[in-house]
C-alpha cells in the first residue's frame, strides 16, 4: 500500500493505515482516533478565528463609524492611498489561498511532493504581498501620509482644499490605515512562518492522508488573513470615486 | 475529516470568481456613486468573496455542524457589535436637542 495511491484507497485500507505504528504515534492519548483529533484541532482553530473576528471587528466598526461621521475628509484621505497596489495585493492573497487549499488537498490524497510545492508557493506569495506592501508604505512615506512623523497640514489645506478642522480627521483616517494594515501585515508574517514550518515538516514526511490536521489548521488561519484583506480593500482604498488621474506612483 | 471532497477543479473555479469579483469591486470605484454607496457596494462584494472563501477554501460546506455553530456564533457577535454601535451613531441628531429634558 503506497501513500502515492492514497486517493484510490478503500475505507478498509484507510482503517488498516490507522493501526500502523506510523499513524499511532501521531494520535494523542486523549483522542479516540485521528478523525476525532482532527475535528478537535480544526474546531480549536475556528474558535481562535472567532476571537480574531472580534479583534479586527472592533477596528472595522471604529473605521466605519468615523467614515460615516467625517465622510468628506476620509474620502479625500482614502484617495491618496495607492489602490493599484492594494488591488494587486488582493489578487496575490487570493491566489495564495488557492495554493494553500491545493496543499491541503495534496496532503489529503498523499502527494507529498505537491504538498511541499504548494506550501512553498503560498509562503512565496505571502512574501510577495509583504514586498508590495513595503513599496506602498515607501510611497506613503514619500507622499507625507504618516501622521505624527511625516505629515504636512498646510499641504492638505492648500492642495486638497480641506478646512483646518478637517486635518485631524485626515490624520485619524491615516491612523486607522497604518494600524489596520500593520496588524494585518503582522498576521501575514506569522502566517508565512507557520506555512514554512508546515513545509519543513512535510519535507520530513510527517504528514499522511490520515494525519494532516496541522496543514489544515494552518490553511484555516491563512484564509482568515485573506478575508481580513478582502474587507480592508473597500473600507480603506475604495471609499470615493476614482478617476484616471489616480494612477499615482 | 470529511469524506466528501471538494475537487481541485472547483477550487480553481472559485479562485477565478474571486479574482473577477476583485476586478469588479475595483471597477465600481471608478463609477460615480453618491455618499457612502461606494463603501456599501464594496462591502457587499466583499461579503460575497468572504462567503466563497469560507464555504469552499475553509471547507465550511463539508464541515461538521459544530463548526457551523462556531461560524454562526462569531457572525452573531460581530453582528451585535455592528448593529448596537451603529444604532447609536447613525441615529444621533434624529431627535432635536431639547434643553431641560
Amino acid at each position: 500500500m503506497s501513500l502515492d495511491q492514497a486517493s484510490t484507497w478503500t475505507p478498509a485500507e484507510r482503517d488498516e493505515l490507522q493501526h500502523t505504528s506510523l499513524v499511532r504515534h501521531r494520535l494523542e492519548e486523549q483522542f479516540r482516533d485521528l478523525e476525532q483529533q482532527h475535528e478537535v484541532a480544526s474546531l480549536g482553530m475556528w474558535i481562535f478565528l472567532a476571537t480574531e473576528v472580534m479583534f479586527f471587528g472592533t477596528l472595522f466598526v471604529g473605521l466605519g463609524v468615523y467614515t460615516y461621521m467625517h465622510h468628506e475628509a476620509f474620502v479625500k484621505a482614502s484617495e491618496k492611498l495607492n489602490w493599484l497596489i492594494g488591488g494587486t495585493n488582493t489578487v496575490v492573497l487570493l491566489i495564495s489561498s488557492l495554493m494553500i487549499v491545493l496543499a491541503v488537498h495534496s496532503a489529503r490524497v498523499g502527494n507529498q511532493r505537491h504538498l511541499v510545492m504548494f506550501l512553498a508557493l503560498t509562503a512565496l506569495l505571502g512574501v510577495c504581498f509583504l514586498c508590495l506592501k513595503g513599496v506602498e508604505y515607501y510611497i506613503d512615506w514619500r507622499e507625507n501620509l504618516i501622521p505624527g512623523w511625516k505629515f504636512d497640514a498646510e499641504e492638505w489645506i492648500q492642495r486638497d482644499h480641506l478646512r483646518p478642522e478637517q486635518v485631524p480627521q485626515v490624520q485619524l483616517f491615516l491612523l486607522f490605515y497604518w494600524t489596520m494594515t500593520g496588524l494585518h501585515a503582522l498576521h501575514v508574517i506569522l502566517g508565512i512562518g507557520a506555512v514554512l514550518a508546515m513545509a519543513l515538516l512535510a519535507r520530513r514526511g510527517r504528514f499522511s492522508p490520515v494525519y494532516y490536521s496541522p496543514v489544515d489548521v494552518t490553511a484555516l488561519y491563512w484564509h482568515f488573513v485573506d478575508i481580513v484583506w478582502i474587507f480592508l480593500l473597500p473600507m480603506l482604498y475604495l471609499t470615493g470615486t476614482h478617476t484616471g488621474a489616480d494612477f499615482h506612483f | 475529516m470529511s469524506e466528501r471532497l471538494i475537487t481541485p477543479r472547483s477550487y480553481i473555479i472559485v479562485c477565478v470568481i474571486l479574482v473577477l469579483l476583485t476586478f469588479l469591486t475595483l471597477s465600481v470605484s471608478f463609477v460615480h456613486l453618491p455618499g457612502v454607496w461606494h463603501i456599501v457596494a464594496g462591502l457587499i462584494i466583499g461579503l460575497c468573496k468572504a462567503s466563497l472563501v469560507v464555504l469552499f477554501f475553509m471547507h465550511a460546506l463539508v464541515s461538521s455542524r459544530l463548526t457551523w455553530i462556531v461560524i454562526a456564533v462569531s457572525g452573531f457577535w460581530l453582528g451585535l457589535l455592528l448593529v448596537l454601535t451603529l444604532c447609536d451613531y447613525l441615529t444621533r441628531g434624529l431627535v432635536p436637542f431639547m434643553p431641560g429634558h
